[in-house]
């Protein structure tokens, strides 16, 4: 496989940078190499999809998701579904082992059951138990929260956040939700009919160690070239006419 | 005609052809641009709004390198391309994605940009993938000489003369684009950070004011080019010839999996222009002026005819097909009875019966021609909020999903999937260019590596699953039980509100080819000329015959 950064030949979206250096991905850029990079990772097209929506949504929310979606799937890497699903009843949705759930999984199941007994209906209270890189989940319940005109309340051994109309708890998620892995438990209220979330003007920047990193995974996806490979694509005629 | 006499969609439901019909492989790969392709629509926006287009920047050498900027300016927005031209050695010229070096470059930049902006650019539009933009920017492309006719129209212009007629003829392009991104790529502007713009709320707009301007520069060079080589001897191009020449474009593979990547922009394209044929058929009677613009568009569409070659087997077969059904048209246009009830669907049924699906489509883009006061409202339907379709409705029983399956996917549920030639092939990413291919499953590796294209498939063994699954359920838990399903029963449900979101076919498929998957996207660009080079590779002509900059304001078109 051709690394060198500078192989203008490569159809590839994920930039090249070095260092310390701000790396701005856009929101595209940003859910493309974020999907590859999950499913590289084990999840199906389906939930790769997720994990897309989640770190795009965090981007142009001026939340770097892509770092810690790569601090997620490197320790959910290999891991089988079972161990990192949630079970879903009433009152708690833990894993059956007690693993850490995966966020991305848990946001988009609870999307799933918005409108069913189990789910996230006002006065519901649930278990989560510990969740991988809850910031993660936060794009999940924000829309959660929109749709279905809710209050929704995470509340950790740290403290509590509450995902309301308006900006300001973005920021004390940013700082709360950001740890490896959260015990918490979510609580649900009916509220006002919410405007759609405001992205802030500003996205956020990555690194190029998680740009790196994601591309790791994402070429997980990818099949080697072959001399049968490299004759199938395009067309034996020149060019040069 | 008056407004009263303009047939509502609810009058028109009527006539819409079904997507059992429209949605198949073969009619897709026998689309005609038409009125409401996204070229077409860039155009009627620059000729009846307010903007202005100049030149404000030219900086060429005598060789031919160096930058310009083509401004297009209203009140309220200016979009600048920033034009840069190189010398390329000829053995560096390829229309591959993997080519390292172009011709010429180019980035539509947002604003009017200052000379750090162009500096800036200077320093990474050139190296194209290998570098980078920002949010001022909204595409980036580059473009290759047509070696052949770029150096003989210097030569003629230089030496006083107009060019060939017949080199002209068999080109009729200077320069062909071999990339144009949007959407975010390499930092570019989001595209839903400017899709509230009105200007570009149609499906690629940016992308079609990028080429468009690019054809100018494309004559502007050489011009130049010359007159720097002739001095006062050299002459500038004949206008009627310079209308002839459009912008080529070379497309690959990569652009097939677009469409069914996106399957609620696909039913939009799709819906607006089967409702356009469904207003046009379902009019009580013909307005003189319609039945002349018929006529008008239909000698437009034998000339074009005439000078779209192609060596390909399959596409010269299909020109045959073309050239004959364009006669026949022209046979019944001499003695069709405009007088009849229902006219434009007569002529409509006739063609059904008549025609084979090169001439029915044509057919179709004549008969939208004449009517642009009936349908270019359309236009404003073509782009979608895929965002809003994204959420899966876990609520729904795992019963109606079956239903729907059973409904709108009957024909995916049909393939045998069991059989060696329907499962031929498979969709890839290539590690060495990243570039989309499709590989041969019976003697190339690579396949646990599929691509998620074949939805026919995909949705069959979701069918599987569904069969033996509690049919009470709701489908929340069955993704719980069977996340593997996730991405199929996203599109069942998009597909359930969105009945033209899906290709009808089986897209691993021996037989498959996958030119007919970039024709259908091609002709929504608004390209003609379409020449296949092999079964997944294809140039085409972008806006040859349309106006350039300083003809827009001047003149009457649709």
């Amino acid at each position: 496989m051709n690394t060198n950064p500078h192989d203008q030949t490569r159809g590839d979206s994920a930039p090249f940078f070095h260092g310390a250096e701000p790396a701005p991905l856009s929101c595209n850029e940003a859910a493309s190499l974020c999907m590859k990079a999950a499913r590289g990772a084990g999840m199906s097209w389906g939930m790769a999809e997720e994990a897309g929506f989640s770190a795009s949504w965090l981007v142009s929310h001026g939340i770097d998701g892509p770092s810690y979606l790569r601090a997620h799937l490197e320790r959910a890497d290999g891991k089988a579904w079972e161990d990192l699903c949630p079970t879903i009843t009433p009152a708690t949705w833990r894993n059956a082992a007690d693993h850490a759930v995966c966020p991305i999984i848990l946001g988009a199941t609870m999307c799933d059951y918005a409108d069913l007994p189990q789910g996230p209906a006002p006065d519901a209270v649930i278990q989560l138990g510990p969740v991988s890189m809850p910031i993660l989940l936060v794009p999940f319940l924000a829309e959660l929260a929109r749709k279905n005109a809710l209050k929704i309340t995470l509340v950790g051994a740290d403290g509590t956040i509450c995902i309301e109309d308006s900006a300001a708890w973005l920021d004390v998620a940013a700082r709360s939700l950001t740890a490896q892995q959260l015990d918490l438990t979510l609580s649900v209220k009916a509220a006002q009919p919410h405007k759609s979330s405001v992205p802030t003007t500003s996205k956020s920047c990555t690194t190029a160690a998680t740009i790196a990193a994601l591309n790791t995974l994402a070429m997980r996806t990818t099949v080697p070239a072959s001399e049968a490979s490299r004759a199938s694509a395009g067309s034996t005629l020149s060019d040069n006419d | 005609m008056s407004v009263t006499k303009l047939n509502k969609t609810s009058e028109a439901a009527r006539f819409m052809r079904p997507a059992s019909e429209v949605m198949r492989l073969k009619r897709m790969g026998s689309g005609h641009p038409t009125r409401l392709s996204f070229l077409r629509i860039l155009l009627r926006r620059l000729r009846s709004s307010d903007w202005q287009v100049d030149r404000p920047v030219w900086n060429v050498n005598a060789n031919g390198v160096g930058h310009g900027v083509y401004r297009v300016k209203s009140d309220e927005r200016t979009y600048s391309l920033v034009a840069f031209a190189h010398d390329l050695p000829d053995d560096m010229r390829s229309d591959r994605v993997i080519a390292t070096a172009w011709d010429a470059t180019f980035t539509l930049f947002d604003g009017d940009p200052t000379p750090d902006d162009i500096a800036r650019l200077a320093d990474n539009v050139p190296y194209q993938e290998a570098g980078r933009v920002s949010p001022k920017e909204l595409t980036l492309a580059r473009a290759n000489r047509s070696v052949r006719l770029f150096k003989h129209v210097v030569d003629a212009l230089s030496e006083g003369r107009q060019p060939d007629t017949n080199e002209i003829n068999a080109v009729r392009y200077l320069m062909r684009t071999t990339a144009v991104y949007g959407s975010g790529k390499f930092g570019a502007s989001d595209r839903a950070d400017i899709a509230q713009r009105p200007e570009l709320a149609a499906p690629f707009q940016v992308e079609m004011l990028t080429v468009w301007l690019i054809r100018a520069f494309t004559v502007d060079i050489v011009e130049h080019m010359a007159a720097e080589k002739g001095g006062a001897r050299a002459v500038k191009l004949d206008r009627d010839t310079r209308r002839s020449l459009g912008v080529g474009n070379s497309t690959g593979l990569g652009m097939a999996p677009f469409i069914v990547r996106h399957p609620v922009l696909l039913n939009n394209w799709m819906i607006a222009r089967e409702e356009a044929l469904a207003r046009v058929r379902a009019q009580m009677d013909a307005d003189p002026d319609a039945i002349l613009g018929l006529k008008d568009a239909h000698a437009a569409a034998i000339l074009n005819a005439v000078a779209w070659h192609s060596e390909h087997p399959v596409q010269v077969r299909k020109l045959h097909d073309l050239r004959r059904d364009l006669d026949l048209i022209a046979s019944q246009l001499d003695t069709f009875d405009w007088a009849v009830t229902l006219p434009w669907n007569e002529l409509w049924l006739w063609g059904e019966k008549t025609l084979t699906y090169e001439g029915q489509e044509a057919l179709l883009a004549l008969m939208l021609e004449p009517h642009g006061a009936l349908i270019d409202d359309l236009a404003d339907h073509m782009g979608a909020d895929e965002a809003a379709c994204f959420r899966i409705n876990g609520a729904m029983s795992v019963a109606d999903l079956r239903g729907v399956l059973e409904n709108d996917y009957a024909w995916a549920l049909a393939i045998d999937f069991t059989t060696p030639e329907n499962i031929a092939r498979f969709w890839y990413v290539s590690e060495e260019k990243l570039e989309p291919r499709l590989g041969e499953r019976a003697t190339e590796d690579g396949a646990t590596l599929e691509q998620p294209l074949c939805i026919a498939r995909l949705v069959a063994e979701l069918y599987v699953t569904v069969q033996d699954y509690d049919e009470t359920k709701p489908v929340a838990a069955l993704l719980l039980a069977h996340p593997e399903h996730r991405y199929a029963l996203r599109r069942v449900q998009i597909t359930k509100n969105h009945p033209y979101a899906e290709v009808h076919d089986n897209l691993i498929a021996a037989n498959m080819l996958p030119v007919d998957l970039l024709r259908c996207k091609l002709a929504y660009f608004g390209a003609s000329q379409f020449d296949p080079r092999s079964d997944r590779w294809v140039r085409i002509n972008l806006f040859a015959g349309a106006p350039f900059p300083d003809e827009i304001k001047t003149e009457c078109m649709g």
